[in-house]
């Protein structure tokens, strides 16, 4: 899902800089105003190692394998720092296998950024629900459709940019048709983007609820 | 993971090696966005020509780049390979229903050369600066210090973590972990493995707040000081710089105006 170097054209490469800026910008003055910035960032900085380390992961689900994006999960747990996050995660990525780039970096921030912030906020949807709901079903709820959801906009802005950055020219039914198998390929990974956080959310309020008061 | 190795020939000594290190990220990154702004094909040229010669430059070995080379993503890279066939009014050859068209072709060329390009830049900024230095310059061309300071301990802490979740993986695999290929239980199995391992994480980064404020972490704003330049570096940087500077200023120039 990281979109390569030497894709787009520049204004869209400058666009993405300006976007990722302007939200990790704002990311921060929000980390400066929940206060305790100092003590998150050592639990920030090894969770991001920690996520692009389980990036890696191939969940093997016969008769393939699944690469998990884990955006809607990192949201969701590190809330604001998420972008951050991404974005060191990402530079690394860019530096370290070569997936991504360093020109597509603002892009990519916004493909992945900007969901995860979006999956934060979704989560936090869990305090209003808790009032209808056993806590461990609202949090539940709340995680799998921040993961999913996470991921699920994700989807629709690369599809967005892949339609704005591909070149004019394509036929029109094929490329139309070259989305939508896209789009309904990712489906499957998106409702299991959601299952997996989930567990992995409602794995760790068993454990270690504090990890999720971020 | 492909993380070992990215700094085995830092130690080199070779004109990029011995480059200052901020000039080097500046005139790299300008070169890097200028050759993103080409969309002649015949710029492709040119742009390979000055990525073979700061490569070569660099001193760094082709298996170097070979290893760190990789695929732009499935999608993207199908999308590259259907252009030649699928976009484009001039047909070039026909061979029954597959023809290669002009527009196609000159696009997939630009994409490819570009995605190249860049790439082997980022290599060899990295390949010849510590990463240390790299954040440090960052930092000092305005890199907010939360940033700088994450990106430092998640870069430290990156090896560790990958070694306790090969460790965790073995360990779950001796005891049956894929055995039985259940999909809801496979997920599961996956999902409290990651669970595991954020929860060391969180566990280890607590101790290491507690070990950084025992040793004066937050009386200074950053983890990594400040980047020391020597006078070799500066007189080999100034010649480098204006020359890759210009390289950049002109691929913009040929853009704009020819």
């Amino acid at each position: 899902m990281h979109i390569p170097d030497g894709l787009l054209p520049p204004q869209m490469v400058a666009g993405g800089y300006a976007v990722t800026g302007l939200a990790t910008w704002y990311c921060l003055r929000q980390i400066n105003h929940q206060g305790h910035t100092l003590e998150n960032i050592p639990k920030a900085s090894l969770l991001t190692a920690a996520f692009f380390v389980a990036s890696s992961l191939y969940i093997p689900l016969p008769p393939v394998s699944v690469h998990l994006v884990l955006n809607g999960l990192l949201g969701v747990i590190l809330g604001y720092f998420a972008l951050p996050a991404i974005l060191i995660g990402l530079f690394f990525q860019a530096l370290m296998v070569g997936h991504g780039g360093l020109t597509t970096l603002g892009i990519n921030g916004v493909l992945m950024g900007l969901p995860a912030l979006a999956a934060y906020h979704i989560f936090q949807l869990r305090h209003g629900l808790e009032k209808f709901l056993p806590e461990s079903w609202s949090t539940g709820i709340c995680a799998f459709l921040g993961g999913s959801g996470g991921l699920a906009l994700t989807v629709l802005i690369f599809i967005a940019l892949t339609l704005v950055s591909l070149p004019t020219g394509l036929d029109p039914t094929a490329e139309h048709r070259a989305i939508l198998v896209l789009a309904l390929g990712h489906l499957p990974l998106i409702l299991l983007e959601g299952i997996f956080t989930a567990m992995v959310v409602l794995f760790l309020q068993r454990v270690k609820p504090e990890l999720l008061e971020g | 993971m492909g993380l070992i190795g990215l700094e085995t020939y830092v130690p080199g000594r070779s004109p990029m090696h011995r480059w200052e290190p901020r000039q080097k990220l500046v005139s790299l990154m300008a070169l890097m966005f200028a050759l993103a702004m080409v969309q002649r094909v015949w710029l492709v040229i040119p742009m390979v020509g000055v990525t073979a010669l700061l490569y070569r430059l660099s001193g760094l070995p082709l298996s170097f780049l070979r290893q760190r080379w990789s695929y732009p993503g499935l999608f993207i890279l199908a999308v590259v390979i259907l252009l030649p066939f699928t976009s484009g009014e001039t047909v070039l050859g026909q061979w029954g229903w597959i023809s290669v068209r002009g527009e196609g072709l000159t696009t997939m060329v630009l994409i490819v050369g570009r995605f190249f390009s860049i790439l082997t830049l980022g290599f060899i900024l990295f390949g010849t600066t510590p990463f240390l230095t790299i954040v440090r310059c960052l930092r000092s061309l305005g890199l907010p210090p939360l940033m700088a300071d994450m990106a430092l301990l998640a870069y430290r802490y990156l090896y560790d973590i990958g070694h306790t979740l090969r460790t965790m993986k073995q360990a779950m695999q001796l005891r049956g972990l894929g055995q039985r290929p259940t999909k809801r239980r496979s997920v599961a199995h996956w999902a409290m493995l990651l669970g595991n391992l954020l929860l060391r994480s969180y566990e280890q980064s607590q101790r290491v707040y507690q070990a950084m404020i025992l040793r004066g972490y937050g009386q200074t704003t950053f983890l990594g000081g400040t980047v020391t330049t020597t006078v070799e570096q500066l007189s080999t940087g100034w010649g480098l710089t204006v020359a890759v500077l210009a390289i950049a200023v002109g691929f913009v120039v040929a853009e704009v105006s020819l």
